[in-house]
């Protein structure tokens, strides 16, 4: 019985685990994200963290889940979560070219 | 010689339409080097115009404004460009601005929370030189102008 309550559990914690939400960190540096493409699911966070010496502004304006995280500085971190699925086109306000795609599947 | 970043190519010819719009241009001629960008603006007669002559300036301006600005402020500076929605309030409507070029040329500078505000106005400059900054309000001015003459 012991036996068969200690495997349920750690079959309830393994279940568990795998539907947590996990956060992913996308840094800013030299005028571009660290990754251009990023698949998570829904619920998932991204980070999305300055690490150049000036300020970005992320924004997305995917239909699903339109953001706009506005101006923050070097060092700062700005947190979205993903709670709806699609293809979300990620971009900076203040530079053109940094753009990249989170993919968010159900 | 100006610092730009050099703008898509559809972001671009937006900035020629533009300017020629707003000024009757004949040509522009904009190249790029590595790292350096030399921008020469000719009237509609051909001839080239100084580099120092407001209408060089507001030219210039146009090309900063189709990299940067429009995304919010919209093709025709009337704040409905596409990433309008997310912003509350709204970006200015540029052609009705009642701000002179200085307050101007703070705004665009400092960002506007600094100046009590929009938060979506980012602080142009870290990003923007100081010459870019004096030709965007240029071509602010020059469709500021043209809206109040109608």
């Amino acid at each position: 019985m012991k036996t068969l309550n200690l495997i349920a559990l750690v079959a309830a914690l393994a279940c568990g685990s795998a539907l947590a939400s996990q956060e992913h960190v996308v840094a800013q540096k030299d005028k571009s994200f660290s990754t251009k493409k990023l698949d998570i699911k829904v619920g998932d966070k991204v980070a999305f963290r300055n690490d150049d010496g000036f300020s970005h502004n992320i924004f997305s304006l995917t239909d699903a889940m339109p953001f706009d995280l506005g101006t923050y500085g070097s060092g700062q971190l700005k947190t979205v979560t993903f709670s709806k699925a699609g293809k979300f086109e990620i971009e900076c306000a203040i530079h053109p070219d940094m753009r990249m795609v989170v993919n968010v599947a159900p | 010689m100006i610092k730009l970043h050099l703008p898509s190519r559809a972001s671009l010819w937006c900035a020629v339409a533009l300017s020629a719009t707003v000024l009757g241009f004949g040509t522009a001629t904009v190249w790029a080097e590595p790292e350096k960008t030399q921008t020469q603006v000719h009237g509609a007669n051909g001839a080239l115009l100084p580099r120092d002559s407001k209408d060089a300036a507001v030219f210039r301006g146009g090309l900063v404004y189709a990299n940067y600005c429009v995304t919010c402020h919209g093709i025709n500076a009337d704040g409905n460009g596409r990433a309008a929605r997310l912003h509350t309030p709204r970006p200015a409507n540029l052609r009705a601005s009642d701000k002179n070029d200085a307050y101007i040329g703070l705004i665009v500078r400092k960002g506007g929370e600094p100046l009590g505000r929009s938060t979506g106005m980012p602080p142009w400059g870290e990003e923007l030189t100081d010459e870019q900054i004096g030709d965007v309000v240029a071509f602010v001015r020059s469709v500021n102008a043209q809206s109040h003459s109608r």
